[in-house]
């Protein structure tokens, strides 16, 4: 209970910080900022769309009983960023307050968990574009009712930072679609280690989810009902460009289950591995 | 003495100021009228080059013998013989700016000019999204 009061009071200071930030930086400053120009990465045009498409080997594993790991041979990925609202693969955007360090934005952005039940979710679609068809993973060892898992949507305030590479997101979220009324946090922060033309980077981060959504993906009534969950991960990165638009990429996450999803009779088990290795291209 | 000095003086002086007021009025190349449709060419952001039809009409006072040419570019060029005007219309395709010249018969003297000029629209940058908590970024 008190996670929710804070979680509750967390979302409304930063949707009254977006909201201030719209208010008085609307007319003064515009969203794009002064120190930004095309030869910085951090950068991107204003109203232009950018595609990009990753080509190599990975593989996301599936922590459901029987579920498919899922291979990661083709990731496509695109963007488009206006003056203030934005899209950012199957996330989008309205950026209140950027400046040169922090940045506030109300944001929407898909229920993570689904693409381990359904191959054919747009989370999975532009992650991975090959792979098998789709299909319900096969029914558990125990009696767990069969149901469907919609696509939902978490809506809310973002915060993001940059401060000397060192890059952090907090996003604190509700589902808005109508499925199941739950809350989510993101947060993520990021360290660089980079070099004279690659980069590596390190990253923690941790999810939170209220009952409502762990309970949507992985509870069911009378048979398995849980509490909120705390996911915590670590993410690995390196790049290196390597000419003509091309760079070559190495990722890996490990991402711990908390029990209140592991300990569900439909997972088998408290972990998600992801691996990407290959070459992305920028058009 | 004094008068006679003093009334030399004077009509030297007008026949200065006539014929600086004459001077070039019967010389060939003076006075001559150049114009250039458009006269800028706007790029958008996602575009590297112009390419349109421009049309240039010269007047004269007098009939001349000229060319019109745009510089740095030899396979441009079309010349009148004794003409008091003249249009020319060409398909265009180019990404600096370009200068029009109308030039004498023989194109050792400029007689007039104009430029045709481009202009970019400002691509304006944003931060990208950071968002560490995705997989892929």
């Amino acid at each position: 209970m008190w996670s929710a009061t804070i979680l509750t009071g967390m979302r409304k200071l930063l949707i009254a910080c977006v909201l201030t930030a719209t208010a008085t930086a609307g007319a003064a400053r515009a969203s794009p900022v002064d120190d930004c120009d095309a030869g910085s990465p951090d950068c991107v045009a204003v109203g232009k769309w950018n595609f990009s498409l990753a080509l190599g080997a990975g593989v996301r594993t599936n922590p459901l009983v029987h579920g498919q790991d899922l291979p990661l041979p083709v990731v496509p990925q695109f963007s488009y960023y206006g003056k203030r609202f934005y899209i950012d693969n199957l996330d989008v955007g309205f950026t209140a307050l950027e400046g040169g360090k922090n940045t506030l934005s109300l944001i929407a952005s898909p229920g993570y968990d689904r693409i381990f039940f359904y191959r054919s979710d747009l989370q999975n679609i532009f992650v991975n574009i090959g792979g098998a068809s789709g299909t319900n993973p096969p029914p558990p060892p125990v009696q767990f009712p069969s149901r469907s898992r919609a696509v939902t949507y978490l809506a809310g305030p973002e915060w993001t930072f940059n401060d000397h590479g060192i890059v952090g997101q907090l996003d604190v979220l509700r589902e808005v679609t109508g499925h199941n009324h739950g809350e989510e946090v993101r947060t993520a922060i990021q360290f660089p280690v980079r070099s004279s033309t690659d980069a590596f980077s390190a990253t923690i981060g941790l999810t939170w989810q209220s009952a409502a959504i762990v309970n949507y993906y992985y509870g069911a009534p009378r048979v398995y009902e849980s509490g909120s969950a705390l996911r915590p991960f670590l993410k690995l990165g390196y790049t290196r460009p390597v000419g003509r638009g091309w760079r070559f990429e190495v990722i890996a996450q490990y991402e711990h289950l908390a029990s209140a999803v592991a300990d569900s009779p439909i997972v088998a088990h408290n972990y998600v591995v992801t691996s990407f290795l290959g070459f992305v291209h920028a058009f | 003495m004094r008068f006679s000095l003093r009334s030399r003086a004077a009509r030297c002086t007008a026949i200065l100021i006539t014929a600086l007021l004459t001077a070039g009025m019967g010389e060939p190349g003076s006075g001559i009228q150049l114009e250039l449709r458009p006269r800028v060419c706007t790029l958008a952001a996602n575009e590297k080059q112009c390419s349109t039809t421009v049309h240039a009409d010269w007047h004269s006072p007098r009939e001349e013998s000229l060319c019109l040419v745009i510089l740095g570019r030899a396979d441009v060029e079309r010349c009148w013989e004794h003409y008091s005007q003249g249009t020319y219309s060409i398909e265009l395709v180019f990404s600096d700016d370009l200068l029009f010249e109308l030039k004498d018969s023989r194109l050792d003297t400029v007689l007039a000019s104009k430029a045709l000029r481009i202009i970019r629209e400002a691509i304006r940058y944003r931060h990208r999204r950071r968002d560490p908590w995705n997989i892929f970024q």
